[in-house]
């Protein structure tokens, strides 16, 4: 189980999260939903220790995170796929995938693994990862995820962009990974993106998180959704 | 001596100056290019090189061959050690900030500058070449009977200078192994590529910056400990690699390593061939000139790639 207790995050002199808490469940997508600019994306950063906290606690089971050095966090088995992606531009395919499996020390068996939920990107694997489509890009930055083998996956707006084939085929994926059992933390803006694989929704809000409901709930009560996206 | 002979004498005299640039200029660039952090200290740790080499040399005895050996290996190690330590005691402690780590880089120069004047002395002193055979090189000519081949009078090498450019190319050689095809290598791109992305795939970024502050630094002493021989050891030579270094690193692009290497070759030819016919200080004057007109017209460098 991640915890997130009660943190606070600051961009040098601007606090941007006030005491936010969110609890993500393994085999459960807990989504957190908000508009652009609340916080969504500084908590992942701060669960994944890229910026430190001013107060509050991240931990994994009993492992306390937030008192780790950054580098040691993915080891403890906490995944980030970034908004944007990220790639490691100038690397091939392959190379993405290598660094993501030094991580964990993981070998061919966890590759292969991957690379057989994302066959597109076998047929890849020399190709330099920006040279890829939009929709293989993504695939290739959940890939490097999973090769360090998480139990905590954090994926920040995976669908951003692509279209309706690729949003199914990362849906699976996640649906997938759900089966697992890994805790899966999926950040979006869109309600209707997240409504079927949800568990879990935290509505964010100015740093905040001021309400946590289950999705069943969620799909009932037609309100919440207008008073925190404004739809 | 003819103008082909004298020429071909200039062009040789020319690669190895650029043979030694290209190492000490690549250690500036990978610097650069991994840490962002531009080294004004660079020319010290090619200085530190060849007084290095002079105390094992001295220290070892024995046949020249074998101080040199175990200076070309101890040197770098020793003077890498100490970059490292400089790296993490002073420029992680101030954040790898831009215009701090200049002014702390400045400040390392003054610091090895003044230790190596009050322990190695304001004198210059030679190592011995482990070889230095001298080889007379042919040239041809058209005469009445047709090709002919001569051995002008004063067109001759050593063998020590064409092992100098045969050992540059092969480090450059293996530095292009350890850095596209080993994790050490994989590692090392991923944190120039994405610093942040790095960290969150378990790198140690801190300990990444102290290993390429390390190589870089050993591979301007290796320039150091091959030039040596050619030119003693003194306390004030790291002056000309530095700035010849930077002329490299800003035509070659900003951390690209090939435009490093060819900026290289032709900054260390040009400054072999204009030294040979003209002056060293004409040869200094135009590269310098060169790099006004590359900054002015093409910033990114020749090979450099435009910032998106
Ligand atoms: N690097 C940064 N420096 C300063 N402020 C930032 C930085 N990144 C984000 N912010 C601010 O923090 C707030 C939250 O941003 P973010 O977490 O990116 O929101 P979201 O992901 O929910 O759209 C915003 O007000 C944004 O302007
Ligand atoms: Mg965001």
């Amino acid at each position: 189980m991640l915890n997130v207790k009660d943190i606070e995050v600051a961009y040098d002199a601007t606090q941007v999260i006030f005491g936010l808490s969110v609890v993500a469940l393994p085999g459960q997508v807990l989504c957190l939903l908000g508009r652009n600019g609340a916080g969504k994306t500084t908590t992942l950063k701060a669960i994944m220790g890229l910026l430190p906290l001013r107060a509050g606690s991240v931990s994994l089971d009993e492992v306390v995170l937030s008192e780790l050095a950054a580098h040691e966090v993915p080891r403890c088995g906490v995944a980030y796929v970034p908004q944007g992606r990220r790639l490691f531009t100038e690397m091939s395919v392959a190379q993405n995938m290598d660094i993501g499996l030094m991580v964990s020390g993981a070998g061919r068996a966890t590759r292969e693994k991957v690379l057989e939920l994302f066959p597109r990107l076998r047929e890849r694997l020399t190709q330099r990862a920006d040279t890829l489509s939009g929709g293989e890009q993504q695939m290739l930055a959940m890939a490097r995820a999973l090769c360090t083998e998480p139990k905590v996956l954090l994926l920040d707006e995976p669908v951003e962009g692509l279209q309706p084939s690729m949003i199914a085929l990362i849906r699976d994926v996640i649906i997938r990974l759900k089966s697992e059992n890994v805790a899966i933390v999926l950040v979006e803006q869109q309600v209707d993106a997240v409504l079927a694989i949800a568990d879990t929704v935290a509505f964010i809000e100015h740093g905040r998180c001021p309400e946590t409901m289950a999705a069943r709930e969620l799909q009932n009560d037609a309100s919440q959704l207008r008073r925190y996206l404004g739809v | 001596m003819d103008f082909g002979p004298h020429l071909f004498l200039a062009m040789l005299e020319g690669a190895i100056t650029a043979a030694v640039l290209a190492l000490t200029a690549v250690g500036l660039s990978i610097v650069f290019g991994i840490m962002r952090v531009v080294n004004v200290a660079h020319g010290e740790f090619f200085m530190l090189g060849a007084v290095l080499a002079w105390w094992i040399a001295t220290i070892v005895g024995g046949p020249p061959a074998l101080g040199f050996v175990m200076a070309l290996v101890f040197a770098p190690v020793l003077t890498g050690l100490l970059a490292a330590l400089a790296d993490w005691l002073v420029l992680r402690r101030i954040h790898y900030d831009p215009e701090r780590t200049i002014l702390a880089t400045i400040g390392l120069l003054y610091v090895i500058q003044q230790a190596t004047l009050m322990t190695f002395g304001p004198e210059a002193r030679p190592v011995e070449a482990p070889f230095n055979q001298r080889i007379a090189l042919p040239w041809f000519e058209w005469g009445a009977d047709g090709f002919a081949l001569i051995w002008p009078w004063g067109l001759g090498t050593t063998t020590y200078k064409l092992a100098v450019i045969v050992a540059a190319v092969m480090i450059l050689l293996a530095l292009w192994v350890l850095m596209t095809r080993t994790r050490i290598g994989l590692i090392m791109r991923a944190t120039q590529l994405d610093r942040e992305m790095a960290v969150a795939h378990a790198i140690p970024v801190e300990k990444v910056y102290a290993m390429v502050f390390a190589l870089g630094a050993g591979l301007a002493a290796l320039g150091g400990v091959l030039t040596v021989p050619i030119q003693q050891a003194h306390y004030l030579m790291g002056g000309d690699p530095l700035l010849l270094s930077f002329i490299v690193v800003i035509i070659g692009g900003l951390g690209s390593v090939v435009g490093t290497v060819v900026a290289a070759l032709l900054i260390g030819m040009s400054d072999g061939i204009i030294s040979v016919f003209f002056s060293p200080t004409l040869a200094k004057i135009l590269a310098t000139l060169f790099v006004a007109f590359v900054l002015i017209f093409r910033p990114q460098g020749l090979f450099g790639q435009r910032a998106s």
